[in-house]
């Protein structure tokens, strides 16, 4: 038994007044140490609230289906999703699975040091460590921090050194899988390539990162796979250069094609909204390449490379 | 005379021993696109915000089509503060969360009395590519991408001649940023407009930009 | 192919449970908000319908004494027994809910709408005349509510209006703070530049987004400051500078049982004192729920 996340089906949604919102339609991936998998898709089109869903992390009216099976050396596979939350606090979240969350400076505890708020870690997810001051630096280290830095305020930090801290805490409990969401935004063009790049030294020291984010450019400097989310399900997974290269779906070429560096040309229309998914494919109203066909959602499919389209390159 | 809107020797800031913004010039003429770069906390927004007339700057001036500007925010005429607009970051916090899209596109409108702010919404919401339906929602219902649409709808509801982009894209995908900076492409060689783009990204102000100016942190 | 289809359709009804609930999650609306509803509601629903019908179906003249009947213990006649004077206590304190309700209504709208102005003309304008409103709260603040309270009625001699100006001259400190950390806090958003840049005036903006925005915290605010402002008025009956003695109020029925109390009359305080326990946590209840469904980010993670 080796340490290892497999999602199987796993589908979110939320029921408010009027309306269900289908955030997350049958995802399958699955995750093992020394890999970077990078999560790409356009703002609200479900990623967020797939790591939610992993990490426990959804509201009251959410509801979910499908299985998350981390799989550890000792011990039987334990379905993220229908373990409570008293055991995911207490075994799976820091300890397993490792959080770096969108906009750090709002996840950071505003008047408590960088080392305070280590240090509180530290002594959560290791209450026998003896010498904590010296784990936390040592942690704060491995993500690219000086213990000078450790005694600054949230807002004393700048994007790229708060990013950097929140990389720290996430890594504390030492998780075999870090799910990093959005960890690009704000940050300019320099901070990324480094942030990237240590996400990228973490990757080959064997442990396994879910990279969640809109930044291709970035995916394609640290991911070895790609998952394209397109309205909450995935269209697309394979290799890096394969996916971004010799793309598969319309909607992976399109959105390789409105990069700056490229045709610089967008995908004609809006995705649709959550409460209101077409019955086919979810692509269909805006793909240039539908057919008839296309009124019936295609599948998954593939061996290395997969790609859910009718009508795929 | 080709009209511009300039900054010459703008010390701005937050507090006066540390002035964010030293003493710098920009230009930015009609009909071009000049683009802004720099690392984080170098002063690129304080700028933009005091070409903006939202931020009194502790020294300079700002010209607006050749005249000084003679105050800034609401000291600044109504006519001179709707000759720019602006687009914000976060589309989240630059929208009225109470508000619907179509009332946020036409808050500039309704401010300024003009006729026809129905038809106008309409036409704003078509070419930025919010379907009517989306008009009616509220920004919590509406991604981050079809926010930013409406903000650019309600920067350029009263036709400015000048237009800030202040990190306009980074919120966004690949997609949806190629599909603002192609409206605003448009609306510049519809109107000659001068646009001021701001943004981390040199491989996008590298294409869309027709000048880089940096500011040096 | 065929068979893949099947399959597929099979998949596509999923077995769907409930997420498992974070202690801290984001979207914790309470544990049963929809019970809090109702129960609030109908308690206050059952409340206001007494204090509205039961005047009007059972006249009872404050003024009359019927000291056959006085300091008669709960039984078949009076459910909540008599006070010394022969009135029953249960009438007499729903037509005591009546006044207070109305006192309390009056004089927490009158130190809301107070407080809001100063909050906001704070709050927007900043500079020197926010240093001079905040020194004024302090100052205010300084003084114990209550003794201020009373200084007011004795200026103004007890009567009804002197109780309200009391209350909302002492009250309206705490809507003023609220609304000004509000509008400085909506103030530095982008969409108030937006706005500037958009060429609306002062008037407009605080017209029509920051008073908006703001109104939901100062309902709640308000809706709050009702059971206090009845607290209030209780306490200056209790000490004899409220209403007129006969008019019945819960304030001035709680100062007479007190009395009673000593001699051993337990009843007298039960009805008064039950019915403004029972209000209190009504109000609080619905203003709860109520101050959830105005927020709007809140209203879409609500799952009912």
């Amino acid at each position: 038994m080796v340490n290892e996340l497999v999602v199987q089906g796993l589908s979110v949604r939320f029921t408010v007044p009027g309306a269900r919102v289908a955030a997350v339609t049958d995802v399958s991936f699955a995750v093992a140490p020394g890999e970077c998998l990078a999560l790409v898709g356009e703002s609200g089109c479900g990623k967020s609230v797939l790591a939610g869903a992993l990490l426990g992390f959804l509201p009251g009216n959410a509801e979910l289906a499908g299985a998350a099976l981390l799989s550890s050396p000792d011990g039987p596979p334990l379905d993220l999703l229908a373990t409570p939350d008293r055991v995911l606090a207490t075994t799976v979240r820091g300890r397993r699975i490792g959080l770096v969350p969108q906009s750090p400076a709002a996840h950071l505890t505003p008047v408590r040091t960088a080392r305070d708020q280590l240090e509180e870690t530290v002594a959560a997810l290791a209450p026998g460590e003896r010498a904590p001051r010296a784990r936390a630096e040592a942690v704060a280290a491995r993500a690219g921090l000086a213990p000078a830095d450790l005694d600054h305020y949230p807002h004393e930090l700048s994007g790229g050194m708060a990013q950097r801290v929140a990389t720290a805490l996430a890594l504390v409990g030492d998780p075999w899988l870090l799910i990093a969401d959005e960890p690009t935004t704000g940050l300019d063009r320099a901070l990324v390539e480094a942030l990237v790049d240590e996400l990228r030294r973490l990757v080959d020291d064997g442990r396994a990162v879910v990279m969640i984010t809109h930044d291709l450019a970035a995916a394609r400097r640290v991911a070895d796979r790609i998952a394209v989310m397109y309205a909450g399900r995935l269209v697309e997974v394979g290799p890096t250069r394969d996916v971004l290269d010799a793309a598969r779906h319309p909607y992976t070429r399109g959105l390789v094609d409105s990069l700056p560096d490229r045709g610089f040309t967008p995908i004609p229309g809006t995705p649709p909204l959550l409460t209101d998914l077409p019955p086919g494919c979810s692509f269909g109203p805006r793909c240039t390449r539908a057919v008839a066909a296309c009124a019936r959602r295609p599948a998954l499919t593939g061996n290395a490379h997969l790609v859910a389209c009718h009508r795929p390159w | 005379m080709v009209s511009a809107w300039a900054a010459e020797q703008v010390v701005a800031g937050y507090d006066r021993r540390h002035p964010v913004v030293d003493g710098i010039d920009i230009t930015v003429r009609a009909g071009e696109t000049v683009g802004l770069t720099g690392p984080s906390g170098c002063g690129k927004s304080t700028l933009a915000r005091v070409l903006c007339l939202l931020h009194r700057p502790f020294a300079g001036t700002v010209r607006v089509d050749g005249r000084a500007v003679p105050g800034y925010r609401h000291r600044a005429p109504r006519e001179l503060r709707t000759r720019i607009g602006v687009v914000f970051q976060q589309p989240r916090l630059s929208v009225d969360p109470r508000m619907t899209l179509r009332r946020t596109v036409a808050e500039p409108l309704r401010a300024a009395r003009s006729p026809g702010v129905d038809a106008r919404v309409e036409e704003l919401a078509d070419l930025v590519g919010l379907t009517p339906d989306l008009l009616d929602r509220r920004p919590h219902e509406v991604s981050d991408g079809q926010l930013q649409r409406a903000c650019l709808a309600r920067a350029l509801a009263l036709r400015p001649a000048y237009l800030v982009c202040d990190e306009m894209t980074t919120m966004l995908d690949a997609s949806t940023t190629a599909a603002l900076v192609a409206v605003i492409a448009a609306y510049q060689a519809d109107t000659g407009a001068g646009i001021l783009a701001i943004s981390h990204d040199t491989t996008l102000l590298t294409r869309w930009a027709d000048r880089i100016s940096a500011v040096r942190g | 192919m065929a068979e893949l289809t099947l399959d597929r359709r099979v998949a596509e009804a999923p077995a769907w449970r409930p997420a498992p609930r974070s202690r801290l999650g984001a979207g914790d609306a309470g544990r049963s908000p929809r019970l809090r509803l109702v129960a609030s509601a109908a308690v206050l629903g059952v409340l206001v319908l007494a204090v509205l019908v039961v005047p009007l179906i059972v006249q009872l003249d404050q003024q009359v004494v019927d000291l056959a009947a006085a300091n008669r213990p709960p039984g078949l006649a009076h459910p909540f027994g008599t006070d010394e004077l022969g009135r029953d206590v249960l009438l007499r304190s729903i037509y005591g809910l009546r006044v207070s309700l109305a006192v309390g209504l009056l004089a927490a709208v009158v130190s809301t709408v107070v407080g809001t102005a100063v909050g906001a003309l704070a709050g927007a304008v900043g500079g020197w005349t926010d240093r001079l409103l905040m020194r004024v709260v302090d100052a205010v603040a300084s003084v114990p509510h209550l003794l201020l309270g009373i200084v007011i009625v004795a200026v103004l001699r007890p009567s009804l209006s002197a109780v309200v100006l009391s209350i909302a001259l002492t009250h309206w400190l705490s809507s003023a703070r609220i609304v000004r950390s509000e509008v400085l806090s909506l103030r530095g958003r982008p969409f108030v530049d937006a706005a500037v840049v958009g060429g609306s005036s002062r008037v407009r903006i605080m017209a029509r987004h920051l008073l908006p925005n703001v109104a939901p915290q100062v309902l709640l605010t308000a809706t709050l400051m009702v059971p206090h402002a009845i607290w209030h008025e209780t306490a200056l009956s209790f000490l004899g500078l409220g209403l007129p003695a006969h008019l019945a109020s819960i304030g001035n029925m709680l100062n007479d049982a007190s009395r009673s109390l000593l001699a051993g009359g337990w009843w007298m305080s039960l009805a008064p004192g039950l019915v403004f326990v029972v209000t209190t946590l009504a109000v609080a209840g619905l203003s709860g729920v109520w101050r959830d469904r105005l927020n709007p980010r809140r209203r879409s993670e609500l799952s009912w």
